[in-house]
């Protein structure tokens, strides 16, 4: 079975880019600039002070010896104490990820549909009225910063019309979808139009397709032509698109759970920046790094699953 | 016309069929019949609107097209059905096979769920039943273990097996018309009589009237029983086979018939023999090493041999073809002699130089030397330049004239390949497929090579395009003295042209010898079978050709 040992093999592979990606982790704060033990220590501390927190967090070790112990704790789930809310790093992402999973998902479901509707909406008559005021409309979308329309947003539904709450995530199942449409829908607004365009040019290259004069000349419906035959072909290279932009999302949410004041990955990230928490800026890294290799290896899964010819 | 005489009304009836593309008429006043049963061919070079009636016929034109006139099938005119209508005959009463089955075929599913889709269709089957008749058409178009087969996807497939892939998903329903067009073109000669003989075999067994489209008359000869001859989008003469063939009222028709490969020998000068080999080639052999995943290395030498100790010798002024199917590695020698392929072992000498250890001075001058045309005339030419430029480019950067005065032979060279003087400054796309070959011609001949090697020079251009370019490069290797190194697919080419012919199969030489000889009493029983592949015309069919569908595709 071709599949199966596609995945098996890809796991493998996953194995050598995790090391890779831990070993870049761990080099990242060691070649950030400042001792940590200093800044541990704090400005005043005494020169024992700081030679007792280097001992006491393994900083006098060799080099080498640092990774091991920081890959041990890597494999036992441990990676790290925050310095600010002294509290394990890996408590803290869990707790934080949730709304920004939240809000990818959310983003997802408002952005694919429109998606496919659009895209064969402007397939249908390349250069038509339709494609033309797509195409418009997108590239309005796209050009609109979205802390802008982050920010228009949230003052005329939020505040002037007070539809929708401008800040936080809300309880519940219903209060999140509340919360975040907001976030969710000024993400969309710029996905649409890349997913948009990328999808249209692959349905109108495979309109022209041999095998789908075949389709038509087997006697088969426009409609079967379409969603047995053309968008399973012209899917791939959205879907591929579509990962990259997840993995996007999941690591770079920062401007819009900035502007929205999410308690996502992103605050998370601009707060341990500002206040130079390294180990849950490692310990972030690390997560968007492994997300971005998931997802790609999810995707290509996927594609796998769709085309055969991808299968070894 | 001939299906009034025997009283019964036509399968299909064309009458004064026109297609237009905007302002321009692609076909123009159509008109034929078709009775149940018959094997119509409708013969014509690209560009004669052969394919653009069948697809009318389909009604399958591209959205500019209008298409006038009528077309009945059992008496319903389908220019005047709807969309629903259409689907409902589609497939089920006429079923169509393409000229390409690789590009025909959806890439993501597989074979028996594609040949089982139009009888799910149109015959209101189960999904189980429609795969298991699937299996069984598999099985009648000559697949071998077609369980097996129907779970393989199309990029599994060979070339040959894909055509018949393609003919079991037309026939599933059993239409009562098939529209082939150019079935063969893209497939082997070996595997093309195989196909040419399950269409025969279909017609035979289940009384499946077909239309043939091709541009190869021996084809159409070889199994229809009536013929259209287009041109230009007209009907130029139409009639039996027997009729056309020996007694062609139309001058075109003649053309036709006399370009056709193995009518005519093209008077080639025989050596001086005796003289030093010019070329000489031996236990040449080429590898390709297969590429290496990440984590391979396990699965042993996955190394492919593209040749395999090949001895060869060429005369100065010879002319030498080699003959062979895809994969049989003519084209490698080619390169290789070139130098575009390393060897994994074995010489290469020309005039006693061993070509791979020149260097410098010496390769440059081993360049100019021999010179190579290619099967692809618009891809062999820079799309950026013109052809005089294109021309013109060897001569001034091998340092032979500056730029002025290798323009002024560039054009004097597009003169002796026959192209008028106003097509210099066109760019490549601005040409025809013939013209571009006489173009990549003139620029091999710019360095005057003393060997000239042509990849399949004329496998990409219409019939009596190819007669006229190996009327030309018979000319320029007299008035040159150039010794000729001919590659090509096709028997009757290499042997109308050449003196010595070389059969090439998967990497080795099968056999050598004169070529009127290997033509006529070929030896190896592939060279037999290559023989009695060729479609000709029935008026000179020497060879016994009987082969049973019961060969199965490889």
């Amino acid at each position: 079975m071709p599949l199966l040992q596609l995945i098996s093999r890809r796991l493998l592979q996953l194995i050598g880019v995790l090391a890779g990606i831990s070993l870049v982790t761990f080099l990242l704060v060691h070649m950030a600039p400042g001792d940590p033990a200093r800044l541990l220590a704090g400005e005043r501390a005494s020169a024992e002070s700081i030679a007792a927190i280097r001992a006491q967090y393994g900083l006098d070790l060799p080099l080498w010896r640092q990774f091991l112990t920081y890959i041990a704790n890597l494999v036992s789930g441990d990676i790290g104490l925050s310095l600010r809310f002294q509290r394990p790093v890996i408590q803290l992402i869990e707790q934080f990820m949730w709304p920004t999973l939240f809000l990818t998902g959310y983003v997802l479901c408002l952005a694919v549909p429109p998606t496919v509707a659009l895209a064969i909406l402007g397939a249908r008559r390349p250069g038509g009225i339709g494609d033309q005021i797509i195409r418009l409309v997108g590239i309005a979308g796209l050009t609109i910063p979205v802390f802008w329309l982050g920010i228009m947003m949230s003052r005329f539904f939020g505040v002037s019309l007070g539809w929708f709450p401008v800040s936080g995530y809300g309880t519940g199942f219903t209060g999140h979808l509340h919360h975040l449409f907001l976030p969710a829908v000024s993400t969309a607004i710029w996905l649409v139009p890349v997913l948009t365009q990328s999808l249209r040019a692959a349905l109108i290259e495979k309109t022209t397709a041999d095998f789908v004069t075949a389709a038509r000349a087997q006697g088969a419906t426009e409609r079967q032509i379409f969603w047995q035959t053309m968008l399973p072909n012209a899917v791939l290279p959205t879907l591929n698109l579509l990962g990259v932009m997840v993995a996007f999302m999941i690591g770079g949410a920062v401007i819009v759970e900035t502007v929205y004041a999410v308690p996502g990955l992103g605050t998370l990230m601009v707060n341990a920046l500002l206040g130079r928490d390294y180990y849950v800026v490692q310990g972030l890294t690390l997560v968007f790094a492994v997300s971005t290799v998931l997802i790609t290896l999810a995707v290509d899964l996927l594609t796998a699953f769709i085309d055969p010819r991808v299968r070894f | 016309m001939t299906g009034l005489e025997n009283g019964k009304p036509p399968l299909l009836d064309v009458r004064d069929l026109s297609v237009t593309f905007g302002a321009f008429a692609a076909v123009k006043n159509v008109s034929f019949t078709l009775q149940p049963g018959e094997i119509l061919g409708i013969v014509g070079e690209s560009g004669s609107g052969k394919s653009v009636t069948c697809r009318a016929v389909m009604r399958l034109l591209a959205a500019g097209a209008s298409a006038q006139g009528s077309v009945a099938l059992d008496g319903r005119d389908l220019l005047a059905l709807g969309e629903d209508e259409l689907c409902a005959i589609r497939g089920r009463d006429i079923g169509m096979i393409f000229q390409n089955p690789a590009s025909h075929l959806d890439p993501l599913r597989r074979i028996g769920q594609q040949v089982a889709a139009p009888m799910i269709r149109h015959l209101g089957i189960s999904k189980r039943e429609g795969w298991q008749r699937a299996v069984r058409l598999l099985d009648d178009v000559g697949i071998r273990e077609p369980e097996k087969r129907a779970r393989s996807y199309p990029h599994e497939f060979s070339g040959g097996m894909k055509q018949r892939a393609m003919i079991a998903y037309a026939i599933g329903c059993q239409p009562k018309l098939l529209i082939a067009d150019e079935p063969t073109t893209a497939l082997d000669v070996t595997v093309q009589a195989r196909i040419l003989q399950l269409l025969k075999e279909l017609n035979r067994k289940t009384g499946l009237a077909m239309i043939l489209i091709s541009h190869d008359l021996g084809v159409v000869a070889d199994i229809c029983s009536r013929v259209v001859v287009m041109r230009g989008g007209e009907v130029v003469e139409q009639g039996p086979i027997d009729e056309v063939i020996n007694r062609p009222s139309h001058p075109y028709t003649k053309l036709l018939i006399d370009s056709q490969p193995g009518r005519r020998t093209y008077g080639t000068t025989a050596t001086a023999g005796g003289s030093a080999p010019l070329l000489d080639i031996a236990r040449l052999s080429v590898t390709f090493g297969a590429g290496r995943s990440l984590l391979g290395g396990i699965g042993g030498d996955h190394s492919f041999r593209a040749l395999d100790g090949i001895d060869l010798t060429i005369n100065a002024g010879e002319t030498v073809g080699i003959v062979g199917e895809s994969g049989s590695g003519k084209s490698t020698l080619a390169r290789s002699i070139v130098r575009l392929n390393t060897p994994s072992g074995g010489t290469i000498r020309v005039d006693g130089q061993d070509v791979g250890t020149l260097a410098g001075d010496a390769l440059t001058a081993f360049r100019r030397r021999v010179q190579m045309v290619f099967q692809n005339p618009y891809d062999s030419l820079n799309p950026r330049l013109t052809i005089a430029e294109a021309v013109a480019e060897p001569i001034w950067r091998h340092g032979l004239a500056d730029r002025q005065t290798a323009r002024k032979q560039a054009d004097a060279l597009l003169e002796t390949v026959e192209l008028p003087r106003s097509l210099r400054d066109r760019k490549p796309r601005q040409l025809s497929g013939g013209q571009c070959q006489r173009v990549g011609l003139a620029r091999a001949l710019a360095l005057k090579p003393q060997l000239l090697i042509a990849d399949e020079i004329t496998s990409a251009l219409d019939v009596t395009t190819q007669a006229q370019i190996l009327e030309l490069l018979v000319r320029l290797q007299r008035e040159r003295a150039l010794t000729l190194l001919y590659i090509s697919h096709d028997l009757s080419v290499v042997s109308s042209l050449c003196q010595r012919v070389y059969v090439f199969k998967a990497g080795r030489i099968v056999e050598q010898g004169v070529a009127s000889e290997v033509l006529t009493t070929p030896q190896n029983p592939y060279t037999q079978a290559l023989v009695a592949s060729l479609a000709r015309l029935p008026t000179e069919r020497t060879a016994p050709h009987s082969q049973s569908v019961s060969h199965h595709a490889t």
